[in-house]
């Protein structure tokens, strides 16, 4: 029985890259190439693969909204993410998505391979510089979607009235959002903050 | 006449896939892959190639350090002609533009272009145009002018993005505190941005600094 393989990447060229990787294998066989989320969650509807290769960062609908909506209906589908994302906030938001396995995009084609494989069989696909990067950063900060939103505006270069006027609160509310983010990321000042995140993907700036 | 390509890129799979979107055309041959622009330079010097496709962000050199060595390898030595080298990159700064052009790139294509636009661009680029599509140009009119920050300036400022206080990049830098509220107050200006967090906002969309 061939391994049926779904690629969701916006970059036509990884595509093609995956393809031709996964094409020399006997026992594989790609059965689609989606540019997007929701073409993702629509193409392996329609032809139920073992295992779906996922991106993060794409157009549209990204990564992990992608995971939870293709986990939602298929509870078993197995997703392994190809990402450049490497912050331990990416990781853990793509594994609690239902992913079930997490590549970087230096990880080597032979190394693919074998997680496509794994991934088939059933079992976690946890690279060791994946493990590493998590177990950096323990414990995991949890930022509310309120913080996490002050958060991208901060990193975006808006000032604390600016913030205040776009999410309608007041100057002094966003000045409490903002310490609590300072404290919870163990940062001095705000660009500290926004430094800290970027680097641990809890935000990214081309969101 | 057949196009000699090299390929440099630190992810295997765009290797991979570049190398399976040149192999389709008849008039194109694949002549190395190199990971880093280190390797690049020594691929250089091996092959020859009429192209090279560049990544930027790679570890060790990146490209647009490996395009200025080749092309001043190449024009030092009138035995070697330089090659029609093209960038391949997720930077879309405006920065990262104007320093990969500066340095002697004939092209600049980002990565979420197809194979098609690919090859096109390479067969342009080894007649000898100017590869430049469209995203790219308009990414250069958006920004206008291009921030000419000075060396010192760019190290304040990559150590900012990092969270360091004025008084630690003053230790840092092995200057006083006073030194570095000017530099700062002088990247601000430039950027034409009012505080440090909008400054690193603005460098990191303009491509002037990066996260990694």
């Amino acid at each position: 029985m061939s391994i049926s393989v779904l690629i969701t990447d916006d970059h036509p060229v990884v595509r093609a890259g995956i393809r031709a990787l996964l094409t020399n294998e006997p026992d594989m066989d790609v059965v689609g190439e989606a540019s997007d989320g929701a073409e993702g969650v629509a193409m392996q509807q329609e032809f139920d693969p073992d295992v779906v290769l996922m991106d993060l960062r794409m157009p549209g609908m990204g990564g992990i909204a992608a995971i939870r909506e293709i986990r939602a209906a298929h509870p078993d589908r197995r997703i392994v993410v190809l990402t450049t994302y490497d912050g331990d906030a990416d990781i853990h938001r793509a594994l609690d998505a239902g992913a079930c396995g997490y590549l970087l995009k230096d990880t080597l084609g032979r190394e693919v391979v074998n997680a496509v494989r794994n991934a088939a069989g059933g079992r976690k696909v946890i690279p060791s510089p994946v493990a590493g990067r998590l177990a950096e950063y323990t414990p995991r900060v949890d930022l509310t979607p309120r913080e996490l939103e002050v958060l991208a505006y901060a990193a975006k270069g808006l000032r604390n009235k600016d913030i205040a006027r776009v999410i309608g609160r007041t100057e002094e509310t966003v000045k409490v959002h903002l310490k609590h983010i300072m404290s919870k990321l163990d940062a001095a000042d705000r660009t500290e903050a926004v430094t800290i995140a970027l680097q641990r993907g809890i935000i990214h700036i081309d969101d | 006449m057949t196009i000699r390509i090299a390929v440099v890129d630190d992810h295997p799979m765009i290797r991979a896939g570049l190398g399976a979107v040149i192999a389709l055309e008849s008039d194109m041959q694949l002549v190395g892959e190199a990971a880093n622009g280190q390797l690049a330079i020594e691929l250089f010097r091996e092959t020859h190639p009429d192209v090279m496709l560049m990544d930027i962000n790679m570890p060790v050199m990146d490209g647009v350090d490996a395009i200025r060595a080749i092309m001043s390898e190449a024009t030092d030595d009138s035995s070697v002609v330089a090659p029609r080298i093209i960038v391949l990159t997720v930077y879309a700064g405006d920065d990262d533009i104007h320093r990969a052009l500066d340095a002697g790139a004939a092209g600049y294509l980002l990565k979420d272009m197809v194979g098609g636009q690919v090859i096109d661009a390479v067969r342009a680029a080894a007649r000898g145009e100017q590869v430049i599509p469209t995203v790219v140009a308009a990414q250069l009119a958006e920004f206008g002018a291009r921030v000419s920050l000075t060396a010192r300036e760019l190290e304040v400022l990559t150590m900012i993005a990092r969270g360091l206080r004025n008084r630690e990049i003053a230790n840092e830098i092995g200057r006083t505190e006073e030194t570095v509220k000017m530099h700062v107050k002088s990247i601000l200006a430039k950027l034409g941005v009012v505080d440090r967090t909008e400054a690193v906002a603005v460098a990191l969309e303009r491509g002037i600094i990066h996260t990694s």
